[in-house]
């Protein structure tokens, strides 16, 4: 590592540095090994999307990466900070500070409105955008004051993702965000993820079975038995708002 | 076993805390039903055999002196079964190592045989029967333990002035004297007085009274008219100066054992019924819960071809075990509990045997009560989930719709945090479980203030009757009223400093057709060891003209200041005269009656005379005083004021003391009940929104916050109202409780508040905790991935 390189010259340090990652579930015949040894970097405003089974292991890579769990084995270190021997209070901090969730089901507040459920978030990270801010990113300026039962699929999952960038995270974390969706609304879910990646240079991952969504991305890897089997490089990004499926 | 009760086996075991929370506090209500029914079945079944067995008369009657003859006269009224005549004298008691004075009852035995009326239970020793056996002595159980006397022992008691030793034969039992209390005193003092019995022959040369008798008992045939036999029976003994006949119902002992069994009878309904309202509301809210999350399951079943009846049988089942579980533990407290008082009724009452009889029919009915609450706990959930079509039962629910909480609505929300508000909608949402959750909380707090306003009040009437009313030392009577000399002899015993004469004389007040019997005090005008107050502790200065009556006397006779009362004296020269009543004034014990000295004196025209005198006293010269008025043969009795006031502290600080715990422990269950059910419920319901929380970076103790924080505002809520209902129970309590021999002030201070206020929030903070301990469990990942 050439720590004194100017910055102009090389690639700036990797945003995740993965290495020999493992994670096993259970213990004796029951053991299960989710992540078999995973290298991986990953680079600020680089989009990626993780293909493979279920089972492969690609949730508990998202899950370590987010701060959700531990590994068992191998170093994951985000930035400066080794989130492998990071404590509990350390994980909330990281996930509080510098990671943004979206999931498949939204898992927005029921008892909040749109403004609201983004403002939950606005009022305990340090350097946030405002919540009006964030749903004009994801197209919801208009419906602000609505609750989750008022909203559509599409709508609720564009308030999760306002959620999960208003904070300005470094990292976006996306676990199958169009899995309840239909094509359309799918669509206009990951044109507000693209958006976000471009105009705010957050490093976002997508997790999804639904390999059209690849051809968005900078870096495709395909998970099989806990192991990065295959990464593909798009020369060119397709915008989301081309895809079809 | 079937399936179904494998489930319902499963399923159990993962929610036993809560089911346990529930099962405590249907425990607690059960506990105090089958407590206090099966005390009241003890007192009364153990009275009643008492009663019956050593046949308790059921007309008493005191006079000066009457020839044998009379009896015949007595057997011969209509309506009369058996009748019982004999002498009762009180003396003093000299008991070696003892520096205050005791006083005794002596009752003669008959020549021949028993007793007829009101026969002696032997506990030790042997019973005196008939002529023989002279210097010996028959005692009462209650003053020979408190003495540590056992057959054999001598004891020395002042007869007439002559000083006698007598050989205690046997200990003894009487169903006169379940409650052994001195005369007039509201309380047992068991170390300074006692009951004994000798043979008729020997007590009779003491008194003087050789054949005749002072005190007689009835009893009546079936059906009798007890009013007129009692009028026949003061005809009777007027010549003969008798003092007025009264029946059971005024039996000084009886009613003492009726109006503790008359409280009992009023804790048996209240405060359980309390309890198990809040039983069955914690089993709907579990119920209901529990259906919604096996929603899908339900849809399953049914699909399956299982009918709607067997689908609720199972989960009505479920409540059933929580019954089941509540009815043991109720049981369980009850019998353990009920021991604990009928020991501390031994305190109190003394009966052959006084075991504990567990009410069986209670259990019973308690089993059926209970699963009548958790029948409706359960009906309403069942019938919403039998009722949905399968396919539509097998979707999720449709996600839980929410509007601005009213605050907002009004313009005001923007204030409050987001965890505020959320918690604001969440009550929003359902408001009827977010009353019952307050109501049962106010309820805990409420019952938190019942025992201590119970105390305070007790406290109060120390304080009144003993510190503002009662400044002597002590109260010494004269065997017999004497000249205003006596006064000047009292005043010179050793270490007086003040002393004061009072006139007493047994008299029947009657306003129109209602009377009174009781004694009638004359004290000096400007009387300042035993004051008239009234109820703004105003002193009231008793004029020349006119008589005084305690509040409740007032009330019982409906008689107010201005109003006329006719005065029959039951004593001396008998004569009867009309005064009006000037002045009410206010105290906690019996009813009372005051006239000035010298007025009063008038009225019974019999010359200047006391019956005996309040006593201020040195305290460096106390045991001389003492040893004084025991060598002086003119002074029948030495009531000590702090004797008295030890004694009363000890007996019913006692008991006050036991209920308080008990309230205490019930209270602090309910608590703890509701708020760690409720919360265990908002986790269960909330479990996702939780993780969400948690995954988007909030720490453990800000997604307690938001977990808690309706709990919180609901706990808010409840405790005012808690404060309120609880003054409501302990006022209605004090009324059930207050009859016309003893009565308690409502005393609620914020102390009491506060106390309770606390306890309420402790535990709610600790279950609260607890509940949140399971916020370490939660499965991030699982919850976010799958759909609820």
């Amino acid at each position: 590592m050439s720590s004194a390189s100017p910055a102009s010259t090389v690639t700036p340090p990797p945003v995740f540095q993965v290495r020999g990652l493992t994670k096993t579930y259970g213990e004796g015949e029951a053991v299960v090994r989710a992540l078999a040894g995973v290298d991986l970097d990953c680079h600020a405003g680089e989009f990626i999307v993780v293909l493979g089974a279920s089972g492969s292991g690609k949730s508990t890579l998202l899950n370590l990466l987010g701060g959700l769990d531990s590994p068992t084995g191998g170093t994951l270190r985000y930035r400066d900070q080794n989130l492998g021997t990071a404590d509990e209070a350390g994980l909330t901090l990281y996930r509080r500070n510098s990671v943004g969730f979206v999931f498949q089901f939204y898992n927005l507040i029921p008892s909040l409105t749109a403004r609201e459920n983004v403002a939950l978030i606005t009022e305990i990270a340090p350097d946030p955008m405002t919540p009006e801010e964030a749903l004009e990113l994801v197209g919801l300026g208009a419906r602000m004051d609505h609750f989750p039962a008022q909203l559509s699929g599409g709508e609720q999952q564009r308030v999760a993702i306002a959620r999960a960038i208003a904070k300005r995270p470094a990292v976006l974390l996306c676990d199958e965000p169009t899995g309840a969706l239909d094509v359309r609304t799918g669509i206009v879910v990951l044109e507000a993820i693209e958006r976000i990646n471009r105009e705010l240079g957050t490093l976002t991952l997508v997790i999804t079975h639904n390999a059209v969504i690849s051809d968005m991305a900078d870096r495709v890897l395909t998970l099989s038995d806990g192991l990065i089997t295959q990464v593909t490089a798009n020369p060119q990004r397709k915008p989301a708002s081309g895809l079809r499926w | 076993m079937s399936l179904l009760d494998r489930k319902l086996l499963r399923d159990l075991r993962a929610l036993k805390s809560q089911a346990l929370a529930v099962a405590l506090v249907m425990a607690c209500g059960l506990t105090m039903m089958i407590m206090t029914r099966s005390l009241i079945l003890s007192l009364e079944s153990t009275r009643d055999d008492y009663y019956r067995e050593h046949r308790f008369a059921q007309v008493f009657a005191k006079l000066k002196r009457a020839p044998h003859a009379v009896t015949e006269q007595l057997a011969a009224i209509p309506g009369v079964a058996a009748v019982q005549t004999g002498i009762a004298l009180q003396v003093t008691l000299d008991l070696p190592g003892m520096a205050e004075p005791a006083t005794g009852l002596i009752q003669s035995l008959p020549e021949r045989g028993e007793l007829n009326l009101n026969r002696l239970h032997l506990r030790s020793g042997r019973m005196l029967v008939g002529r023989g056996s002279t210097g010996e002595i028959l005692a009462g159980e209650a003053f020979a333990e408190a003495n540590n006397l056992k057959p054999g022992d001598e004891i020395s008691a002042v007869l007439y002035g002559r000083r006698q030793t007598f050989r205690i034969a046997g200990i003894v039992l009487s169903p006169e004297f379940v409650f052994e209390a001195p005369p007039g005193a509201a309380l047992p003092n068991n170390k300074t007085y006692g009951v004994f019995w000798m043979p008729y022959r020997e007590l009779a040369a003491a008194s003087n009274l050789d054949g005749a008798f002072n005190q007689l008992s009835l009893t009546l045939v079936p059906g009798a008219a007890e009013q007129s036999v009692i009028a026949a029976v003061d005809r009777i003994l007027r010549p003969y100066g008798g003092r007025g006949a009264y029946g059971r119902e005024s039996h000084p002992s009886h009613t003492r054992v009726r109006d503790e069994i008359n409280v009992l009878q009023g804790l048996s309904v209240g405060f359980p019924l309390v309890f198990l309202s809040v039983a069955a509301f914690m089993t709907n809210a579990v119920m209901s819960r529990q259906i919604t999350l096996q929603r899908e399951q339900i849809a399953m079943l049914k699909a399956c071809g299982f009918a709607n009846r067997e689908i609720g049988w199972h989960y009505f089942k479920f409540a059933l075990v929580i019954v089941v579980a509540g009815t043991a533990l109720g049981a369980l407290g009850g019998v353990a509990l009920g021991h604990q008082l009928v020991e501390m009724y031994h305190l109190f009452f003394r009966f052959p045997q006084l075991d504990f009889r567990l009410a069986k029919g209670v259990l019973v009915a308690a089993i059926l009560v209970c699963s009548l609450a958790a029948v409706i706990g359960v009906w309403g959930a069942v019938r919403s989930a039998v009722r949905l079509p399968p396919a539509e039962a097998m979707r999720p629910e449709p996600p839980a719709s929410f509007r601005p909480a009213l605050v907002e609505r009004i313009g005001i929300g923007r204030f409050f945090t987001t965890p505020f508000r959320m918690a604001l909608r969440n009550i929003g949402r359902r408001p009827a479980r977010a009353l019952l959750t307050s109501l049962a909380l106010a309820l805990a707090t409420g019952i938190l203030v019942v025992p201590s306003s119970f105390r305070d009040g007790i406290n109060h009437v120390l304080d009144f009757q003993w510190d503002l009313i009662q400044r002597q030392t002590v109260f010494v009577a004269l065997i017999e009223p004497g000249p205003p000399r006596a006064l000047a002899d009292l005043r010179a015993l050793p270490g007086v400093i003040t002393a004061e004469p009072v006139r007493a004389a047994p008299v029947e007040l009657r306003a129109g057709n209602r009377f009174r019997r009781l004694g009638l005090n004359g004290l000096p005008a400007g009387s300042t060891l035993n004051r008239v107050i009234d109820a703004h502790n105003r002193e009231i200065a008793l004029p020349p003209h006119g008589i005084v009556l305690s509040a409740k006397l007032a009330e019982v006779l409906a008689v107010r200041p201005g109003d006329a009362l006719q005065v029959r004296v039951l004593d001396g020269k008998r004569p009867e005269f009309s005064v009006p009543v000037v002045a009410l004034s206010e105290d906690f014990a019996g009813t009372a009656a005051f006239m000035e000295i010298g007025a009063l004196n008038r009225a019974l025209g019999e010359g200047d005379r006391i019956s005996g005198a309040y006593l201020t006293v040195a305290g460096g010269r106390w045991t001389e005083f003492l040893r004084a008025t025991k060598e002086t043969p003119r002074i029948g009795n030495v009531v000590i004021k702090q004797a008295i006031r030890d004694g009363f502290r000890k007996t019913t600080a006692e008991s006050i003391g036991l209920i308080q715990k008990i309230y205490l422990t019930f209270a602090t269950v309910v608590a703890f009940g509701i708020v760690y059910n409720s919360a265990r419920i908002s986790l269960s319901e909330r479990q996702r929104e939780l993780a969400t929380l948690r995954v988007i970076g909030f720490s453990r103790g800000e997604v307690g916050a938001v977990l808690v924080g309706e709990l919180t505002l609901l706990t808010l809520a409840a405790l005012p109202f808690g404060l309120v209902i609880g003054s409501g129970l302990a006022s209605a309590i004090i009324q059930t409780v207050n009859n016309e021999f003893v009565r308690l002030p409502l005393i609620l201070t914020p102390a009491n508040y506060a106390f309770a206020v606390l306890v309420v929030s402790v535990a709610s903070v600790l279950s609260a905790l607890l509940a949140c301990r399971r916020l370490n469990h939660l499965d991030l990942v699982g919850v976010l991935k799958a759909r609820d």
